[in-house]
């Protein structure tokens, strides 16, 4: 079938509400990478901008979230590589201004989570919110940041490796003995 | 109770994002029964991954300047009144999403496609180049004489960064030019954002009478090609 024939009416208009519906979990993802909401923001409508007017270079419809994740990947390498070249009025990063004091023991929890995340080198980080925030499999999150399904574990691994040991610094009951014994849960 | 036997980090991963087969599953589970060690390996790993998942449920929003309601009167020329009319019930940005889910079969066109599919173009500026703020004008212009007898074409031109020059009244060269425009009912939009980060910075901000500043460019351009219009940046 032609692509061009892919894309009539109904075909975009559920493209349209595809990407509308994804919108939120855009912008977590795109949080979770830069834990800026306005850089989140900015990333998110270039990502959608650029879905609708590639549409068409969408040629297998079951791919399309994946190929969103990939498109906001994308962007926000071009916003590095530019940032790296000038920076502009609108690359002022806004800063969290909450202190320790300030937050509730689930405020801490949370706080310190993303401040572990937020250290991770961005490929290692992109990995593990990809696994853990979406639910992406390897092979899905391999064809979103067009790497080898190897390199998505081998981050992995260094990536939960590094969180661990962030976490542990600023909450040592994550490493104390388990609370709960395994079982299998159908 | 057993050492782990040596499972790799790989596998111990592979175990927790369920990406390992049945047969190797159900290894893991039956080692993990005899070791305790293991055992605490894979508690921490989902433990870990259950954490980074909680940590983003709820992520904080952009802060975004008020926006004005739908149809804010005589503030907008009659051009953006008619875009507003027509899309009521879309909004912008995440109303978009209410939108869909409010009609899953589609029974209702989308504003795009009944009327702006082909001839209504907005224009992104985004540099401070005289030369280049002026050729928007001008291709505005063009875009407008070129409308065939009869056809509603509708221009919009948005601008930010250092485009945002074009619409600051103390600043740009071009005010008489936006205002015969404007007159032609071309629609000019500055970005808030942009807007907001000078105020920051201690720049007083005045913009061109009539220009409409309740959106971010970036918001502006997703909604109107949403809308099925031409998007070009000068």
């Amino acid at each position: 079938m032609a692509v061009s024939s892919m894309f009539g009416i109904s075909e975009r208009r559920a493209f349209r509400k595809l990407v509308s519906n994804s919108r939120d979990r855009l912008y977590r993802m795109a949080y979770a990478w830069t834990h800026n909401p306005h850089l989140a923001d900015d990333i998110v409508q270039q990502t959608l901008c650029k879905a609708l007017s590639n549409q068409r270079q969408l040629r297998d419809p079951g791919a399309a979230e994946a190929w969103l994740f990939r498109i906001m990947s994308n962007c926000l390498k071009d916003y590095h590589r530019a940032k790296r070249e000038v920076l502009t009025d609108d690359d002022l990063v806004i800063v969290d201004d909450t202190t320790p004091e300030h937050e509730t023991e689930e405020q801490q929890l949370v706080s310190s989570v993303r401040r572990a995340v937020q250290k991770l080198p961005l490929p290692q980080c992109q990995v593990i919110t990809l696994v853990d925030l979406e639910g992406f499999t390897y092979a899905r999150v391999s064809e979103i940041l067009e790497i080898p399904v190897g390199t998505v574990m081998s981050r992995l691994c260094r990536g939960r490796r590094a969180l661990k040991e962030f976490l542990i610094e600023v909450r040592p009951q994550l490493d104390e003995g388990r609370t709960t014994k395994l079982t299998r849960v159908k | 109770m057993k050492k782990d036997e040596g499972f790799s980090e790989e596998q111990v991963n592979a175990f927790v994002d369920g990406e390992l087969d049945p047969e190797e599953t159900s290894r893991l589970y039956n080692h993990a029964a005899r070791s305790e060690e293991l055992d605490q390996r894979l508690c921490q790993h989902r433990k870990m991954k259950e954490l980074v998942k909680h940590a983003y449920d709820n992520v904080p929003e952009p802060r975004r300047s008020p926006r004005a309601p739908l149809g804010g009167g005589s503030f907008f020329g009659r051009a953006f009144a008619a875009g507003v009319l027509l899309a009521v019930g879309l909004g912008t940005g995440m109303l978009v999403h209410n939108y869909f889910d409010q009609n899953p079969a589609g029974n209702v066109p989308l504003v795009g496609e009944s009327v702006a599919e082909v001839n209504n173009y907005l224009l992104h500026v985004t540099s401070s180049d005289p030369e280049q703020m002026y050729a928007a004008l001008q291709h505005a212009e063009a875009l407008l004489e070129a409308a065939a007898d009869g056809e509603q074409r509708r221009v919009e031109i948005v601008a930010n960064e250092k485009g945002l020059d074009l619409l600051r009244l103390d600043v740009t060269p071009y005010a008489r030019e936006i205002n015969a425009l404007q007159e032609n009912d071309v629609v000019f939009y500055a970005c808030s954002r942009t807007i907001e980060r000078l105020k920051e910075s201690g720049v007083q901000v005045e913009l061109v009478p009539h220009t409409n500043a309740d959106y971010t460019a970036l918001d502006r351009v997703v909604t109107r090609m949403q809308e099925g219009w031409k998007y070009e940046k000068i």
